[in-house]
């Protein structure tokens, strides 16, 4: 089990990052933060780790996790030029792994610093 | 352009005298930005905190920023290029056309004066947002501030940095230039990494058509790009990771739903001065993490014939 309260969690919010912020939980929620902005604050109390979506989605029906990366893989597999877009609210370690699969698939890989 | 003058947030809070945020609204876009490394912060050599600091706010509209500002300057919209270019030409004592200023809403006077308390700072650093890089110029403005503030070291100690948004944008330039050598608008469609602003970009790839697939990681392109590129995206095959079911994962063929980073999925962020800190996860998601996702993807095509000899595979997926 992740702890119910941590004196130094990370914010990804915004590019201060700051990672001294309080946190409190209760069961699938946050409730109460310490040392963080509106923001901050915001952030954390929306994100819930409640079942709010299906797993995955195949042409808008709910689908299994395993249909649908079979599904991507066979789509990126296909194309001859997939985008790899987005990066900016994922960890390095994804980011790493989101460039990796560029390269295997051969494509183009793109953040919201293009903007 | 050469390299960007730049240091961490640390060095800004324990010695900036002068501080510059250039088409940017910290107060309301990065809230603790004052209190935590500029402004308000004491620092080792700025014992006095607010009182030892000096900032300057340059910006085409009165923000709520402008009241934590020592002084406002208010350009006119499109005209920022113009002001970093006659302050350069005054840091070099050239002679300007006092008129051609007056067309940037700002005096002579002003930017004299500005000049010489960039000269005259013990430590300066020049904060610039999206009101600089994302208007008339663009990356021409960022280049020239960045040229401004590495020609300022001949008198004193100046710095520069961009005001990043989003949480961890700073790690996919930091991660995309070790890997492939360039921060963004990467083309592997070769084998190798092509970097061509214009041509790789997001925007301009979906508005050409040119790609016949997209994988969007954490991203609503779908809500926020022209509307030629949201008709590219809902024409071809386009997969979604993301926490939420966004506007791009209604035009999408598939959506995958996964943990929020941060919140509910470990791993590491770049701060905006490019310092990598960990995320503790304090919620258990009953989603699996982007990176365990894009992981099972990359594993699934790479039991596949390769799409050419030379494909195979030089970034590790470790
Ligand atoms: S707490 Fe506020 S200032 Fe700090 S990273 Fe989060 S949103 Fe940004």
């Amino acid at each position: 089990m992740p702890p119910t309260t941590l004196e130094n969690a990370t914010c990804t919010f915004c590019g201060c990052v700051c990672d001294n912020i309080g946190l409190e939980a209760d069961g699938d929620r946050i409730v109460k933060t310490k040392r963080a902005c509106g923001l901050g604050e915001a952030w954390f109390k929306n994100h819930t780790a409640e079942r709010l979506y299906p797993d995955a989605l195949i042409d808008g029906k709910p689908a299994s996790v395993d249909e649908a990366v079979e599904a991507a893989a066979d789509y990126l597999y296909q194309a001859n030029m997939p985008l790899v877009y987005g990066l900016s609210n994922i960890t390095c370690e994804a980011q790493r792994k989101a460039v990796a699969l560029a390269e295997l698939v051969g494509g183009v890989v793109d953040s919201h610093t293009s903007l | 352009m050469g390299g960007k003058v730049t240091c961490t947030l640390g060095e800004v809070k324990n010695r900036a005298d002068l501080i510059i945020y250039w088409g940017g609204n910290p107060a309301d876009c990065h809230p603790l930005h004052f209190s935590r490394y500029t402004l308000n912060a004491k620092g080792k050599h700025v014992p006095q905190g607010r009182k030892g600091r000096t900032m300057v706010l340059v910006d085409v509209r009165e923000t709520p920023s402008v009241r934590f500002s020592d002084i406002f300057l208010q350009v006119r919209p499109g005209k920022d290029f113009e002001v970093v270019t006659t302050l350069r030409a005054l840091l070099k004592n050239r002679p300007v056309d006092e008129a051609r200023v007056a067309e940037t809403g700002l005096t002579l006077e002003q930017l004299q004066n500005l000049v010489d308390r960039m000269k005259n700072a013990r430590f300066g650093v020049l904060f610039f947002g999206m009101g600089l890089t994302m208007t008339r110029g663009k990356h021409m403005n960022s280049a020239a501030v960045l040229t401004l503030v590495a020609e300022l070291n001949a008198f004193t100690k100046f710095v520069s940095m961009p005001m990043r948004g989003h949480g961890n944008v700073t790690g996919a330039d930091v991660v995309m230039r070790w890997t492939t050598g360039f921060p963004f608008g990467v083309n592997l469609s070769r084998g190798y990494p092509r970097f061509n602003p214009g041509e790789f970009s997001t925007i301009d790839v979906l508005v050409r058509g040119d790609n016949d697939a997209a994988l969007i990681l954490g991203a609503d392109p779908g809500a926020t790009m022209p509307q030629p590129a949201i008709d590219h995206l809902a024409r071809i095959p386009t997969i979604v990771l993301d926490p939420k079911l966004t506007h791009t994962s209604r035009l999408a063929r598939v959506h995958i739903t996964t943990a929020t980073t941060g919140i509910s999925a470990p791993g590491t962020a770049y701060r905006m001065d490019e310092i990598p800190l960990p995320l503790k996860p304090i919620l258990k998601s009953p989603y699996p993490t982007d990176e365990e996702v894009i992981r099972r993807i990359y594993e699934k095509v790479k039991v596949k014939p390769a799409w050419s000899p030379a494909a195979y595979a030089k970034v590790p997926c470790a």
